[in-house]
């Protein structure tokens, strides 16, 4: 009797693995728990709360779930990373009245610079002899998260080596441009906040709102504009 | 409801940037080119009605949410890229220190020349 309940329950994490809801509530767990932490911990700038969220969540599915089934299950949340990017046009075209004040530096600035963010991952790796499937997942490392998503697998790349180097990239572009601000020095808060945007997507933008609200007005045009320039142009420059 | 009734508007965007994705066999994801075709109509219409600004508020402020499954997957598919972590890491921190040096020297210069012109 006994013996017969402890098998069910060994088999319990399997029958469940089987729908996706487990896979959706150990993600949504692993959010709520990694935000949590984040604030006991002071919100630190370095650490964006995804990063926490995510380490929280391969501790529950290697316990839990074989890591295939918790990605079959996933599909019903990473599905909605379609609309999810439509909806990043909403507040561009509420930021668009930014680029009527300031057209010509951002004109000039955005395509060189989303250009060379690509250009420089892409020849340092080639240069230390990255494959190619791992260039494709380093090209679009400014860009913000959904839309990245769909320029790695139209490229060939890996989405989870392609995610990480996005965190990375986030937080240090944000270190960067406080250190060269200083260096420079660049005081104007739409040249910093667009800066912020462009190179360090999302965790750059959550950096540029501490500064102003116009640097993070500035960082949110930076990032949607350097979004869909990269998306357009980087999959017809590898497809060459 | 209003937020549904967002919803759909997006999912019809989305679905409307996949359809042209395949119709031309573009190699840009139909995320984009929704985003891209929902951008420009908002542009030309003047406005944003409450149900869609509420729907994709709603959706960007969970999208850490949508983008931790491909997060977590770095840890289970590390050693794919065993041998290239230098080369990684060079390219993610030296790349992005001089894509933000470029950013802010370029940006710059062209500001402070765009106020000599205006002036």
């Amino acid at each position: 009797m006994v013996s017969e309940l402890f098998a069910r329950f060994q088999a319990l994490p399997e029958s469940l693995a089987a729908t996706p809801i487990l896979a959706i509530g150990l993600t949504l767990g692993a959010f709520f728990a990694g935000n949590w932490l984040f604030s006991r911990i002071g919100r630190p700038n370095w650490l964006p709360p995804v990063v926490l969220s995510a380490c929280l969540l391969s501790v529950f599915i290697a316990l839990a779930v074989d890591y295939q089934d918790y990605q079959q299950g996933a599909r019903w949340l990473t599905v909605l990373l379609g609309p999810a990017t439509v909806a990043l046009g909403i507040p561009l075209y509420q930021q668009m009245h930014h680029i009527r004040a300031m057209w010509r530096p951002i004109v000039v600035t955005l395509p060189i610079a989303a250009t060379m963010a690509a250009v420089y991952a892409v020849v340092i790796g080639w240069a230390l002899g990255a494959t190619p499937e791992v260039l494709a997942s380093l090209a679009p490392k400014s860009v913000t998260a959904p839309i990245a998503i769909g320029i790695t697998e139209q490229l060939g790349g890996s989405v989870p080596l392609m995610m990480g180097g996005l965190l990375i990239t986030g937080v240090v572009a944000t270190l960067f441009v406080d250190l060269l601000a200083r260096l420079l020095p660049v005081e104007d808060e739409r040249i910093l906040g667009f800066a912020l945007g462009l190179n360090g997507h999302a965790i750059g933008t959550a950096r540029a709102f501490e500064i102003s609200h116009t640097a993070g007005a500035f960082a949110s045009l930076g990032m949607g504009l350097t979004g869909v320039f990269t998306a357009l142009i980087l999959p017809l420059v590898f497809r060459l | 409801m209003p937020m549904l009734r967002g919803f759909l508007v997006l999912v019809l965007f989305f679905i409307l940037g996949e359809s042209v994705r395949l119709l031309l066999a573009l190699p840009v994801s139909g995320g984009v080119l929704g985003m891209v075709v929902i951008t420009f109509t908002l542009m030309v219409k003047g406005s944003v009605s409450n149900d869609l600004a509420q729907a994709s508020q709603g959706l960007i402020s969970v999208l850490v949410l949508l983008i931790m499954p491909g997060v977590v997957g770095v840890f289970f598919t590390a050693d794919q890229f065993s041998g290239q972590w230098l080369a990684v890491a060079a390219a993610l921190l030296l790349g992005t220190f001089l894509s933000v040096l470029t950013t802010l020297l370029l940006m710059r210069a062209v500001t402070t020349r765009g106020v000599g012109d205006g002036e």
